[in-house]
């Protein structure tokens, strides 16, 4: 819509004319240039800053902005030479105080230039893509003082002086320092690490790689290393105190190779001293500090790790290696748990608990456990000690740390089987003879074995157990039925009924009960059949105890404690004085090498010797005779008369165990096969031998003669053939 | 059922009747006179007649490549068929031409290619499997028979196989696998520094690890 009238209104701009003096510029500018050298005469308060700004101003203003600017880089250029030269002339430590000085100076001076120049720094600059005041100040700063040549090498000179004297032990001026070191990082990075770092670098690595040569020539490994550590700490408080948070790492780079990584060798196998000496010593904090200041550098840990491995393996090996030690398998497996301990402990202490060393700990465990083919054996004993006698008296939590410390050998075990092999027998033993002290104990560690192995395992085991349970029902129910029948006079009897299979099989050797004896286990016999149809005793004579009553010759009466082959050979005392060894082998038919043991018992052990031999001497012979001890005597009313036995087993007892052990093997070998290859179809020979390894061997190792045999067992039997071109090849036949 | 043996040849041809000696040498007259006339079968009273009337021992390897030829299937008994086959094979019409032929003949398995050889190898071994379920010979008739066929063509290694085999006592019966094997190392292994075993141990069976393993340690 138009508007109906037009009304026309001009603005006109006030005519006022500008006289330009032709000399204007030249005159403001000097005004200026006078300002500015005011400025840096400690003149400023008697500047009119108001009036300066707005000569600038109207200078920019009128497009003198040029001439305004190259006259302050010309001002301010000189100015800086002449102050160069005051710091050029200051003497020795003077020098930095100065330096310092005139830069506070020139700094302050700048803000006020830049004050004044305020608009020629907002519109004149920018437009025309010149260097900023404060900018320019600090180049011109940088090119006419710190690149002056009479400057440049003094400074820096007296700079990594100052450092070094600092090295030395003496005191510096740390606040200048840090003023300086903070001028040349204002000035830009790359001045502070043109002109003073990369140089600060070179001359440290001097320093450090001459210094560690002389302590390593002077110290043992520790006190290199509290050395090291040292310098270290001192590098890093000196970043913190007046260098660049940047150069922290460089420069304890520099350390930790000069110091640490050129002599890690040297210092881990010092003699005497090295890391060696620090694990057998346990060196806690000499460790610890090897280990912290190891893992600074590359491949530190790894030969830490490396050498406390081999150290480990190698006292191991001669650990588990020393006839000596085999004497006592309880002592050997103590050995092994304290070496274990010891390790365990400087890995949590000095070593951060790196997993990767406790791997190392573990491989070298594994390796020189398995090296002596009776440490199943030995560890099983280990565990018997502690659950017959061992653990009396101990706290329910002290015994659960025995058994885990136990279980952790174990799992080292390479043959499993074997120890559990030898954990049946012995728990056997334990449990027929009462011996074991905690029911709970024995039910822990089964359940540890359980977790660890699997149920097919223990199942045995507990089945042991049941057994055990179920007798003392069944000698109960025995009594019950027998009535008033039983008297003071006929002996009491107490039958364990062991399931054939679940325990260890004994080669069950009999013997001539006594009648006295032999009367109550008939009618034993005919309770047990009688409830149980089917079923089929055997007496198992060699694994028996007896409790006997005694009279000797001054009316001492005693209680003994026998095995069941002991109590035989007394009874056989009740109607005779002297017997030969023929006529008592004869009567009991007790197996020799069971008889001569059981008899050295009862006839050779000092305080027990309720017999009296002819010959006197330590050893049974066959020709030997024996007599009622007359003159027996004990403080005690109970005389506990213990076998002579071996509790390691004899040569021959450990053949026939691993002969059983083999005959074993054979089977599971066999069901990993056939597995293999009912999933595979066709496989190579090599390939079977390392999956059937793979398969079995957290139960044990399988020699791969024997997989060889197996696997030619199921050929026989036409599971498997050969292939008829590739002969090394097997196919699965179903 | 006495039997003369004769060494000379017969002339005449009366078929049957009372007289024992074939006279006439046609296979059915052979099988005839040394056929248990009950059972109609070559039984071993009539092998052993047989081998004197060859002139040779029961044991002879002939009797084998003979029983070979005629894919006799039972140790000790010929079948009609089977005799009828091992003559056809042969071509032998006569006593004489049967002995011909099996001289002939073992000097041909003496040479005889690899293939050709395997077969009569393998057929020895079953040939010694009596019983249906028999899986394994044992080791002492192995023996033997290693000497006899294997020592056709490889006599120093069977004659060391032998004595190994006699010597040991954790093998008490061989199986088919290791018979096979036992020829498969003679043709494959250089013998006898048997160089190259330890590179080939997973091609065979464990028995001959064992004997590689007892000739090195005879020759160390």
């Amino acid at each position: 819509m138009s508007t109906p009238k037009k009304r026309n209104f001009q603005i006109e701009a006030f005519k006022h004319r500008v006289v330009v003096d032709p000399k204007y510029a030249e005159k403001t500018w000097k005004i200026l240039e006078h300002a500015i050298r005011e400025i840096y005469n400690h003149n400023a308060s008697g500047l009119s800053f108001e009036e300066l700004y707005r000569n600038a101003y109207n200078m920019v203003l009128h497009k003198f902005g040029d001439k305004l600017y190259t006259g302050l880089v010309t001002t301010m250029t000189m100015h800086l030479k002449e102050i160069s030269k005051s710091i050029e002339a200051a003497q020795g430590g003077l020098f930095l105080e100065e330096l310092n000085r005139k830069w506070e100076d020139h700094n302050k001076a700048l803000q006020m230039i830049r004050d004044i120049l305020m608009y020629m720094d907002r519109t004149f600059i920018p437009s025309t893509h010149k260097t900023p005041v404060h900018d320019l100040g600090l180049h011109l700063w940088r090119d006419n003082i710190i690149h002056s040549k009479k400057i440049q090498a003094r400074l820096l000179n007296t700079l990594l002086e100052l450092v070094q004297r600092e090295r030395t032990g003496e005191v510096i001026n740390r606040g200048l320092m840090r003023n300086i070191t903070k001028m040349l990082m204002d000035l830009g990075s790359s001045v502070y690490q043109e002109d003073f770092e990369k140089l600060f670098l070179e001359v440290s690595a001097n320093f450090y790689s001459v210094e560690s040569q002389q302590f390593i020539e002077s110290c043992d490994c520790g006190d290199y290393l509290k050395k090291a550590e040292r310098r270290l700490n001192e590098e890093v408080d000196r970043v913190s105190h007046y260098l660049d948070a940047k150069s922290l790492n460089k420069i304890t780079n520099v350390v930790e190779k000069e110091m640490i990584a050129n002599h890690m060798l040297r210092l881990v196998h010092m003699e005497n001293s090295g890391l060696v000496k620090m694990l057998v010593d346990d060196k806690y904090e000499d460790l610890g500090r090897m280990y912290t200041l190891f893992r600074r550098v590359p491949d530190g840990l790894s030969t830490i790790r490396d050498v406390m491995t081999s150290h480990i393996r190698e006292t191991g090996k001669q650990l588990v290696t020393d006839p000596e030690r085999l004497k006592d398998p309880v002592d050997f497996v103590q050995r092994l748990l304290d070496e274990k301990d010891k390790h365990d402990k400087i890995i949590g202490s000095a070593f951060n608990n790196d997993k990767t060393f406790q791997n190392g700990l573990n491989s070298a465990f594994e390796f020189f456990i398995n090296l002596n083919p009776r440490s199943p054996e030995f560890i099983s004993l280990f565990v018997d000690d502690k659950l017959r006698k061992g653990l009396k008296g101990v706290s329910e939590e002290d015994v659960e740390v025995v058994l885990d410390k136990v279980m952790m050998l174990f799992r080292y075990l390479q043959e499993k089987d074997v120890f559990e092999k030898y954990y049946k027998q012995h728990l056997a033993k334990r449990l027929l003879s009462g011996k074991t002290v905690s029911d709970d104990a024995e039910r822990s560690l089964i359940v540890k074995l359980k977790t660890e192995c699997g149920y097919q395992f223990t199942s045995k085991l507990e089945g042991m157990f049941t057994d055990m349970k179920t007798s003392h029902d069944t000698m109960q129910g025995f009594y019950a039925s027998q009535g008033g029948e039983t008297t003071a006079d006929t002996p009491t009897l107490a039958v364990q009924v062991l399931t054939t299979g679940s325990w260890p099989t004994q080669s069950s050797s009999t013997c001539n009960l006594p009648a006295e004896i032999m009367g109550v286990c008939e009618k034993f016999r005919a309770y047990y059949l009688g409830t149980h149809t089917g079923r089929r005793l055997s007496w198992q004579t060699n694994m028996g105890t007896a409790d006997l009553k005694a009279s000797f010759g001054k009316a001492q009466k005693h209680e003994l404690n026998v095995s069941t082959y002991q109590m035989c050979v007394l009874m056989l005392f009740n109607n005779a004085d002297r017997l030969s060894y023929k006529e008592i082998e004869q009567a009991t038919e007790i197996p020799s090498s069971d008889l001569k043991r059981c008899l050295q018992s009862l006839a050779c052990v000092k305080g027990r010797n309720v017999l009296r031999k002819e010959p006197m001497s330590k050893d049974i012979g066959e020709n030997d005779a024996f007599y009622f001890n007359d003159k027996f005597t004990s403080k005690f009313y109970k005389v506990k008369i213990g076998t002579v036995v071996a509790q390691k087993e004899s040569e021959p007892e450990k053949l026939e165990t691993r002969q059983r052990v083999e005959e074993d093997r054979k089977p599971q070998i066999e069901a990993a096969i056939v597995r293999i290859m009912k999933s595979r179809r066709v496989l190579d020979h090599n390939n079977i031998v390392a999956e059937v390894t793979k398969q079995l061997q957290s139960r044990f190792l399988p020699n791969p003669v024997v997989i060889k045999k197996r696997i030619e067992s199921l050929i026989e039997r036409e599971f498997l053939e050969r292939d008829k071109v590739d002969r090394k090849t097997y196919r699965y036949l179903a | 059922m006495g039997r003369r043996s004769r060494k000379t040849q017969p002339k005449a041809p009366p078929a049957s009747s009372v007289v024992v000696i074939p006279d006439d040498d046609s296979p059915e007259d052979l099988f005839n006179s040394y056929a248990n006339k009950a059972t109609r079968t070559i039984e071993p009273e009539g092998i052993e007649k047989l081998c004197s009337d060859l002139g040779i021992e029961h044991t002879d390897v002939r009797i084998l490549i003979l029983a070979w030829k005629m894919s006799a299937a039972k140790m000790g008994y010929f079948t009609r068929a089977e005799w009828q086959n091992g003559f056809y094979a042969l071509r032998a019409d006569s006593m004489y031409a049967l002995s011909r032929a099996l001289t002939e003949l073992e000097k041909k398995v003496r040479r005889a290619s690899k293939e050709e050889f395997l077969d009569f190898y393998t057929y020895a071994f079953n040939y010694c499997l009596m019983e249906d379920m028999q899986k394994t010979v044992e080791t002492e008739s192995v023996c033997e028979l290693l000497g006899m066929v294997l020592g056709l063509q490889f006599p120093v290694q069977a004659g060391k196989l032998v004595e190994y085999l006699k010597l040991q006592t954790e093998y008490k019966a061989i199986n088919k696998d290791q018979w096979s094997g036992f020829y498969r190392f003679c043709t494959e292994i250089s013998y006898p520094d048997m160089a190259n075993y330890e590179e080939y141990s997973c091609y065979y069976p464990a028995v001959i690890d064992d004997f590689a393993e007892w000739m090195k340690e005879g020759k160390a």
